[in-house]
């Protein structure tokens, strides 16, 4: 289903310090100094990364901040090119790795349910035949023509929400959003993924909190440093994660 | 297979460029008033302005034709150019939020710019032909033709954002900097004056901004009432192209590295 082959992925620390118009000429009038010259500030976030994932798996990843589990997710999404080895992927990909990224803050709800739901792919006639079941699922019926710029950001975030999950993907990638919304929201929303995990998707899945992992998982990547630690059954790792984590 | 593939994500990715396009109308006329009478009116106002100032204070014309229409074809012609190209070096920096997170081909947010301009073009069309008729100006077959040029300009415009939007990405000085190159460009173009009052050696420089010739192309028509000539189809036709296939290989390079320009 998804097979992930030697993923290394590079990045350059430095680009922001060091990008000015003078670094641009001087690097364009000395290219062959350039080529000499290695950078210092490289930094890999993956390196060497392999794994795979049956159909119908609930994968989960942990690590700590910056160990490149997100990054690991947008090269899996196709947002970033490895910088060595490559993804093989076979079904519809929906990632859910920021909501609301699409939103137009000048456009109303309804506006917006339209623009996103473009972004994340779908096609006309299924946001017409599925736009009464966003808006119920988000509750926000009554700001359906209020510019998302006056919404609270729970109110975003709920909207966004009912517009990602609303399709049946093959993959599902969630970073973190288990978390939005008021109490009665997230509960909601953990149903509805836990209804679309029982649904026979792959999920790939990154969050902190580790009683979700467990309850919804079925086997961990423990990343660490841009390189696989552990993967293993999700329980296991996850106890050996927090020892270890706690201990340190 | 290539041009299959190109096909296929186009046909994919449709419904993303009419939404992002209409979008952009939504927004621009969101607060105003007159909304999209903006768009008829903006270029008439900008012509009457240019018009007094040029043939009032600095006593230009030009013999035998309307300034008026003069004027305003090319100002319609390059308006488009200006607005086209300085939001589509913008649009992939705007989108970093969207492009960081979801997978979108990145040369939907320029395209959905250059038409959501082609559209305001097309209704600028309007206060063109009106000056054209209230001036006694006139119309003949060969407007028929007019809209080769268009396609033209667009091509080029669509060519040159891209080699913008690509530079902007890596260096964003280009803002200010190409700010400044329109300011001078539309100086350099042939548009409130003729070029027959430049010196011959400086026409040679004139004559290397493939907009005189759309320019030139459309006034030919519209002025003059006479078919271009074969070499300004085959200039027109050569130049759009060429910076378009130029656009595309200097985009297609590097459309990868922007992730880490963020």
């Amino acid at each position: 289903m998804i097979k992930v082959n030697n993923v290394s992925m590079k990045f350059n620390l430095g680009i922001e310090k060091n990008f000015s118009l003078k670094q641009f000429f001087i690097d364009t009038l000395s290219l062959k100094r350039k080529k000499n010259k290695k950078s210092k500030s490289e930094f890999w976030a993956l390196s060497d990364v392999s794994f795979e994932v049956e159909k119908g798996e609930v994968i989960g990843f942990v690590g700590s901040n910056g160990a490149g589990k997100s990054t690991l997710l947008k090269v899996i999404a196709g947002v970033m090119k490895p910088t060595k080895g490559n993804v093989e992927i076979c079904g519809n990909i929906c990632p859910m790795i920021e909501l609301g990224a699409g939103f137009d803050m000048d456009l109303t709800a309804r506006e917006n349910i339209f623009l996103n739901g473009a972004v994340l792919g779908y096609s006309k006639d299924f946001i017409e035949q599925k736009f009464d079941e966003i808006v119920s699922f988000s509750e926000l019926q009554d700001f359906l023509d209020v510019p998302v710029r006056n919404f609270s950001s729970g109110m975003v975030a709920r909207l966004a929400f009912s517009i990602a999950t609303i399709v049946d993907p093959e993959i599902l990638i969630v970073d973190e959003i288990l978390s939005v919304g008021d109490i009665a929201f997230q509960q909601k929303s953990e149903t509805k993924m836990r209804s679309m995990i029982g649904g026979g998707t792959t999920v790939l899945f990154v969050s902190h909190s580790l009683n979700q992992i467990k309850s919804l998982c079925d086997r961990v990547v423990w990343l660490d440093h841009g390189k696989i630690k552990k993967i293993g059954p999700s329980k296991e790792i996850c106890e050996e994660y927090e020892k270890t984590m706690l201990n340190n | 297979m290539y041009f299959k593939n190109i096909y296929l994500n186009f046909k994919k990715y449709s419904f993303l460029l009419s939404q992002l396009v209409l979008r952009d109308f939504k927004v621009k006329y969101k607060r105003s008033v007159l909304g999209i009478i903006w768009s008829l009116l903006y270029p008439v106002l900008n012509m009457a302005v240019l018009a007094l100032v040029f043939s009032r204070m600095f006593k230009f014309s030009t013999p035998g034709v309307n300034y008026l229409v003069y004027v305003l074809s090319g100002l319609v012609m390059f308006n488009y150019f200006s607005e086209a190209s300085n939001l589509s070096m913008s649009s992939v920096v705007a989108n970093f939020s969207l492009i960081n997170k979801i997978y979108i081909p990145k040369y939907i947010f320029f395209f959905s710019k250059c038409l959501f301009v082609g559209i305001n073009f097309l209704l600028t069309l309007i206060p063109l032909y009106i000056v054209i008729f209230a001036t006694g100006t006139g119309i003949n077959i060969y407007h028929l033709i007019l809209p080769y040029a268009y396609i033209c300009l667009f091509m080029f415009t669509l060519g040159f954002g891209l080699i913008l939007s690509t530079i902007s990405v890596f260096l964003r000085d280009m803002f200010y900097i190409y700010g400044i190159v329109v300011t001078l460009w539309t100086y350099l173009t042939p548009i409130m004056y003729d070029i027959s009052i430049i010196s011959e050696k400086l026409q040679i420089i004139f004559k290397l901004n493939p907009l005189y010739y759309y320019i030139t192309f459309i006034r030919e028509i519209i002025l003059y009432h006479r078919m271009p000539s074969g070499l300004s189809f085959i200039i027109c036709g050569i130049s759009s192209l060429l910076f378009l296939a130029i656009g595309l290989i200097v985009f297609k390079k590097n459309q990868d590295k922007f992730i880490y320009y963020v």
